[in-house]
């Protein structure tokens, strides 16, 4: 697959950088497997369990398998299991002042198909987690309507009810990396990431229920947080698919998410899905909220700035192999990852081994919707070769996901918002996964 | 819009799609929202000042609120405490490789401040402020920022006329502002290609790579972190000896100091987890065992009626007026218990 020209390149960068490939190699897995243990097992030495005990492996009958579990509702609200305790949110403490207006991430390294399970999607708050009694929330639509309205959670759940795959990112995912790499993580670089099956009645459905005149050319939503977070949102993106939702994944919200009520703006950034939603209010011009001006604008290199950059564009990046997830043994290795655009669904992804020279088609898997996560896959081989591998998607407007070059060629580097470019992870030949930019 | 033909046939035709009954009148889901349930909630502010309430303030006056309120996070100046937000300066720096981007450099509109500082601030007690100090707090950031003078008398009338600096420097997302084309084989020079690797001891990956020169995974970690460098900082410079803390066994706390948990949370945290403001942080006892030594009684007067002293300040009820004297009381049991 690799030209001649691209294994030197690849031999120069490992020549260029060798610290990049030595410095970490003391590091050892917390699940017990070392690298080199890893290695070893290609050589046909005979895989222990991470405890190094054999007692639980044949031919021995295993401990659980000799004596009963635990019964029904022993956790009527059931948890994962005990051996997965390291697959949580987990946050960069130093990017905020506090933890109550904070930020944590998914841990997309540990993800399985596209849904984002409720206690691992990524945490956005302004003024924390409120805790909101779902009897005494209400939600008021008024304004520029016929009719001002104030809605109970029963109330809305009268409505005809639709349920929709959808993702929500922060449109600072990845804003840590527009002067360079510096986090070492997959869960850090791309974790501010999160996709769900809402629950909820579309916002048309409800304004026009409270009849929104002529002049009616934006709304404002507003939280019942402490924050009493708002944004401005035009009027066509609500005739186009925005919902109100009460449940995700089957359930009702996670207070996390805006229990009891959200709203859900698709495929733009996630802080206009307002949540612990109270009160829309329909107007004829934005508001220019703080988080609209101060906040979630795009400073540009010659001090200009973009506001209401709502869409997140086209974007993706690869889970296996990556830094948590090491390649740990020679011969196949099936490379997967997530690809996501705001503008519609994904139309393919190509994957790189070279950082960027040469491409070639990766398969999409499983469902392909609309402004949600969409998991792609390509069966490789690996012998130890030093990788740079990249993933671009490509939406169905055409788009394609764009190097980090063309970006700060356009944007400079202080925009802090919606860095969509092609990531790389570079492959070590022990099979560590390093975060680097190839520029 | 929502009248157009289209979009009423559109609503009709959903409705009857469903098996059963037909609603040509919609859902009729709801209740009215009168005048008085809207008013109590229509606090936003608009930049031509629609949403205005009634009154006016000025810088004089703000800056008495400004201290008691705002200074512990943002600095007596609008200069920022710690990673709070800068308010103030940074003009011109905007197009640098490193702008400052504060209420008189960045922000295009004055009703923002009022609308932002009106439906969250103070941090720890939004919505706590009446009009008045809103407008006069309003008054004094944009005063510190050389936008009004002090004397100004900002109004209902005239906020909207205000004129920030950076109004002119926003403009509409004009994405897509980059094409790249799909290439596949020869897409890049290898002789150019550059190539920068992480930053090493930035990342929390103490989960996954074991002995990692990584920082603290919490905040709470993290302040500890920041704290002990400091300590170290100020060791090297005054000789003294560093003590590390002795880890001591935890002893029950009463009822009262189990009550005051939540509301330390809520309200107290943000200054006594930090030692934001000079407050003594709940995780340092040297600072508490001087405090607790004047007697616990004096501690509450001191937080129930605010307090002055050499290395900080503690506006009454720590700024949460809403707060009844009982969960205040608690509060501090809560934290002196936790010295113990």
């Amino acid at each position: 697959m690799n030209t001649p020209s691209t294994q030197q390149l690849l031999q120069t960068m490992q020549d260029a950088s060798g610290h990049l490939t030595t410095n970490d190699r003391r590091n050892f897995l917390r699940r017990g497997v070392s690298y080199v243990a890893g290695a070893a097992a290609l050589g046909g030495v005979s895989v222990t369990s991470a405890s190094g005990l054999t007692s639980n492996l044949p031919p021995n009958e295993p401990q659980w398998g000799r004596q009963l579990g635990t019964g029904v509702v022993e956790n009527p609200y059931g948890f994962p299991s005990r051996h997965e305790a390291q697959v949580v949110r987990r946050t960069v403490p130093w990017l905020t002042a506090e933890s109550i207006s904070s930020i944590s991430m998914s841990p997309i390294q540990d993800l399985k198909g596209i849904i984002t399970p409720n206690g691992l999607v990524f945490e956005r708050y302004h003024a924390g987690v409120p805790d909101i009694n779902p009897d005494e929330h209400r939600l008021m639509i008024h304004g520029l309507v016929d009719n001002p309205l104030i809605f109970t959670m029963e109330d809305l759940m009268r409505f005809p009810s639709v349920s929709e795959i959808k993702f929500i990112e922060c449109p600072a995912n990845g804003g840590m990396e527009w002067r360079g790499p510096q986090m070492e993580a997959l869960q850090f670089t791309h974790g501010m990431l999160s996709c769900c099956e809402w629950t909820g009645v579309p916002l048309k459905v409800l304004l026009d229920a409270a009849g929104v005149q002529t002049e009616g050319k934006w709304i404002l939503a507003e939280g019942a947080d402490g924050a009493h977070m708002s944004r401005s949102i035009p009027i066509e993106k609500i005739l186009d698919d925005t919902l109100v939702v009460y449940a995700q994944n089957g359930e009702m919200l996670r207070p996390e998410q805006g229990y009891p009520l959200r709203l859900l703006n698709p495929g733009w950034e996630g802080n206009t899905s307002i949540k612990w939603l109270r009160r829309i209010e329909v107007g004829d011009q934005p508001w220019h909220h703080r988080e609209e001006t101060s906040k979630y604008t795009d400073l540009m290199a010659d001090g200009r700035a973009r506001r209401f950059t709502f869409v997140q564009e086209c974007n993706s990046v690869i889970t296996n192999p990556c830094p948590e997830n090491p390649i740990r043994s020679k011969g196949f290795l099936e490379i997967e990852g997530i690809a996501w655009t705001g503008r519609g669904k994904i139309k393919g992804v190509d994957i790189s081994f070279d950082g960027g020279i040469s491409w070639r088609p990766a398969q999409l898997k499983g469902l392909v919707l609309d402004k949600a996560l969409t998991r792609f896959s390509l069966h490789s081989q690996w012998q130890g070769e030093p990788w740079l591998i990249q993933s671009r998607a490509y939406d169905e407007t055409g788009y394609v996901q764009p190097t980090l070059a063309q970006l700060r060629d356009q944007r400079g580097v202080n925009s802090i918002y919606h860095k969509n470019s092609i990531h790389t992870w570079q492959v070590g030949p022990t099979g560590e996964v390093k975060n680097v930019q190839i520029t | 819009m929502f009248r157009s033909p289209k979009s009423t046939f559109a609503l009709v035709l959903f409705a009857c799609l469903a098996p059963g009954v037909c609603y040509a009148q919609g859902y009729q889901i709801g209740t009215a929202a009168t005048a008085v349930e809207i008013a109590g909630w229509d606090i936003d502010i608009r930049p031509d000042g629609k949403g205005l309430p009634a009154g006016s303030g000025n810088a004089v006056n703000g800056e008495e609120t400004y201290e008691t309120f705002c200074a512990s996070c943002h600095g007596v100046f609008g200069e920022g405490e710690g990673r709070w937000p800068v308010l103030t300066g940074g003009e011109g720096t905007l197009a640098d490789d490193r702008p400052v981007k504060t209420v008189g450099s960045y922000w295009p509109y004055a009703s923002t401040l009022f609308d932002y500082i009106r439906r969250a601030m103070p941090f720890n007690a939004p919505m706590s402020l009446n009009d008045q100090q809103v407008y006069d707090t309003t008054a004094y950031v944009l005063y510190m920022n050389d936008i009004i003078e002090e004397d100004f008398e900002l109004s209902q009338d005239n906020l909207a006329h205000v004129e920030m600096p950076n109004q002119g420097g926003f403009y509409v997302d004009n994405r897509p502002d980059v094409a790249n084309p799909r290439c596949m084989v020869n897409c890049a020079d290898p002789d150019s290609m550059m190539m920068q690797s992480s930053l090493a001891g930035v990342t929390p990956i103490g989960h996954f790579v074991e002995g990692a020169d990584a920082p603290a995974a919490s905040h709470s970690g993290q302040d500890e972190l920041e704290a002990s460098k400091e300590a170290e900082r100020k060791a090297a410079i005054t000789g003294e000896e560093l003590v590390a803390p002795v880890a001591q066994e935890a002893t029950a706390m009463s009822d009262q100091a189990m009550a005051g948990e939540a509301t330390y949370k809520a309200a107290c945290g943000v200054c006594h987890t930090s030692g934001l403001a000079g407050a003594p942080k709940v995780d340092d006892a040297d600072a508490w065992s001087e405090r607790i030594q004047q007697g616990t009684d004096l501690l509450i007067i001191h937080a129930l009626q605010g307090y002055a002293g050499a290395e900080g300040y503690m506006p009454a009820k720590g700024g949460r007026a809403d707060l009844s004297d009982e969960a205040v009381t608690n509060a501090v049991l809560f934290m002196v218990e936790s010295q113990q």
